[in-house]
């Protein structure tokens, strides 16, 4: 939910909430107030039609007087004071229906001895209607209100965020890689240019170790090669002595298998920082299925010796613009791949589309998650040996130019399909 | 012949002019820009193996100075980056060769051969061992007068061999030398087993000696000891 959204909906909320509470209490005081007026008016009709009473005794037709129904009752007997006011429900003979009626009653003796009842009956229709006037208008002031107030706060709110979402925008772009710097948003708002501030920092700090973990990586990388190179040149020159035995060769055979590989792992890393910190600038459009052919080529003893047949479907050439070298190591990996995980006597179908280029090999049961497959150093059980890396390479390159690298595995047969944009 | 080794990397140095000796070559050292330029100021050399990173200059600019001098020099550059753009500026300006370290000795070897035979421009450009003849320029061996019929991996292995006789030559060196850094070494032991057992079959059955021996663990030497 956006935040716009989110306070203008608990605005509303919180609006209509206090309006229909604080329009009940109104409510409640102006029938009060209505009420007590009635009354009054009541008790003065009241003590007129006493005096008039005490005056003569008789009854004149109050109703012609006050307009509403009187209806008073002159008794022999003496009656005690009493007397109440309520609201009844009674006929209306002009609406023709039940209605709501001020009810007074009072009994009393007048000076000569009498005892009387007065009974005046007074409409609560027109107050009614009043106040519900009074209400409907009230309503619509405040609806009105609301309205305003929401527009209002909305068009507000909106300005006083723009800032708030460019800078969300641009950090969203932020790329560490990228040589360009976080940009700033102009705002004048204090909070705003605090986060700006503290955003600013922040990425020239991330930055600064980024490059400082990149350039010791590299370093580390490159310094590493050459004890390496020394350590092999030494045990090379170590195996041309005629006195070693077949235990101290087998030992010597040892390390230098690990260095090869540590020379080896080395350069996988390196290579795939490299990629990362997109080192390869310079694309050109790639033929794919000549780079296919080459690298069968390259590897083509190796294919004859483990009996593996290589079947070509070139239906379209696939052109993408890559970087020549990259471009390489990519088919490479992918075809070395195959040979390697294939089993012998196998199968390698290798099919071009102008957009596509699909490998299929036979090869054992996949046991590891097919997810984990270009995961750096993962290996396969049955190559324990190997670096590990090779599909790791092939993904940073695909992640590099955008290209899709799906694995499907059926009954023995691993397919890696690789769709370019 | 004489080879002029510049690398800063003293030990390094050591095992390279080591390694070039015993081969018969008169292997000089130096460790830095200085010492190389007096050196190829006085001196000619058959061969110049050189570091581009030196702690007083860069390699390049000594094989600058090299051509400058219409020097006739082979050039093998030897470097810990695996740069392409220093591959490419290094072979531009007239360098023969590039390795990136670490390296194998035998590949340093071969190469450095192959260079100072392609530049051997009087001489007949042949490889021979007893009753083996290479013709490098036609791709071309023959075991007793007889034309042996290689492939093209078969060939290079054999050249590979020739080049480090009596050396024992590591299954990594072979395999790296055979088919780059691409391959993973451990499914490619078994392949170069294959592969000298049908060269060694292929020489027999021309009526040659059986020159390669097993190391066990380790690889094969090329000798007639």
């Amino acid at each position: 939910m956006k935040l716009l959204t989110r306070t203008s909906r608990s605005y509303i909320y919180v609006s209509v909430v206090v309006f229909i509470i604080s329009g009940l209490i109104f409510f409640n005081i102006l029938h009060d107030i209505f009420k007590r007026q009635l009354d009054e008016t009541l008790i003065e009709e009241q003590l007129l039609i006493e005096q008039t009473i005490n005056y003569s005794d008789s009854v004149p037709d109050f109703r012609l007087v006050f307009g509403h129904m009187i209806d008073v009752t002159i008794l022999n007997a003496p009656q005690s004071k009493a007397g109440y006011i309520r609201d009844t429900l009674m006929y209306d003979d002009n609406l023709g229906t039940f209605a709501s009626f001020r009810h007074l009653f009072a009994e009393n003796t007048s000076i000569r001895n009498k005892g009387y009842t007065i009974n005046i009956y007074k409409p609560l229709r027109d107050s009614e209607k009043l106040i519900a006037e009074i209400v409907i208008s009230l309503a619509l002031v405040f609806i009105c209100l609301l309205l305003i107030l929401v527009v209002v706060n909305y068009f507000i709110t909106r300005r006083v965020w723009i800032p708030f979402y460019r800078i969300l925008q641009n950090l969203s772009q932020y790329d560490v890689n990228l040589a360009s710097p976080l940009e700033v948003t102009k705002t004048d708002i204090y909070e705003f240019v605090l986060l700006n501030q503290a955003f600013e920092k922040m990425s020239k700090k991330i930055r600064l170790d980024f490059m400082n973990l990149k350039e010791f990586n590299e370093n580390a990388a490159h310094e590493l090669q050459t004890p390496l190179a020394i350590i092999k040149s030494k045990l090379e020159l170590l195996i041309q002595k005629e006195n070693l035995d077949e235990n101290q060769l087998q030992l010597v055979s040892a390390v230098f298998e690990a260095t090869t590989r540590m020379s080896k792992l080395i350069q996988g890393l390196l290579l795939i920082s490299k990629i990362e910190n997109n080192q390869f600038i310079q694309t050109e459009e790639v033929d794919l299925g000549f780079m296919l052919d080459k690298t069968i080529g390259h590897f083509e003893e190796m294919i004859r010796h483990r009996g593996i047949t290589v079947s070509k479907d070139y239906q379209q050439a696939a052109l993408p613009r890559m970087n020549p070298v990259l471009a390489e190591i990519f088919i490479t990996n992918l075809i070395s791949n195959a040979i390697r995980h294939n089993i012998n006597q196998g199968r390698i179908d290798l099919l071009v589309q102008y957009n596509s280029i699909t490998i299929t090999n036979t090869g054992q049961v996949l046991k590891t998650d097919p997810h984990n497959l270009f995961e750096r150093f993962r290996k396969s059980e049955n190559l324990p040996d190997s670096v590990g890396l090779g599909l790791s390479i092939v993904q940073k390159i695909a992640i590099l130019y955008k290209i899709r690298v799906e694995y499907l595995h059926h009954e023995g047969l691993h397919t890696l399909m690789v769709t370019f944009q | 012949m004489k080879v002029l080794l510049i690398e800063d990397e003293k030990e390094l140095s050591n095992s390279i002019s080591d390694y070039l000796q015993n081969e018969n070559y008169l292997c000089e050292t130096v460790f830095d820009f200085v010492q190389a330029i007096e050196k190829i100021n006085l001196y000619h050399y058959d061969c110049i193996i050189v570091d581009i990173s030196l702690p007083d200059g860069s390699g390049l600019n000594l094989i600058r100075i090299l051509k400058e001098n219409k020097s006739e020099t082979g050039i093998i550059i030897i470097s810990a980056r695996n740069s392409l753009d220093d591959k490419i500026t290094g072979l531009e300006i007239g360098a023969d060769d590039y390795l990136t370290k670490p390296f194998h000795l035998p590949e340093l070897n071969a190469r450095i051969k192959s260079i100072i035979r392609r530049r051997n421009f009087g001489g007949v450009n042949e490889i021979s061992f007893n009753d083996i003849q290479v013709l490098p320029d036609q791709m071309e061996v023959s075991v007793k007068g007889q034309p042996l019929a290689l492939t093209k991996k078969e060939y290079d292995l054999f050249v590979f061999f020739l080049a480090n006789r009596d050396r024992v030559l590591t299954r990594e060196a072979i395999a790296e030398h055979l088919w780059g850094d691409e391959m993973d070494m451990a499914d490619s032991f078994d392949f170069i087993y294959t592969h000298i057992k049908n060269l060694r079959k292929k020489i027999i059955e021309k009526g040659g000696e059986d020159y390669i021996k097993t190391i066990y663990g380790m690889g094969y030497k090329f000798t007639d000891q």
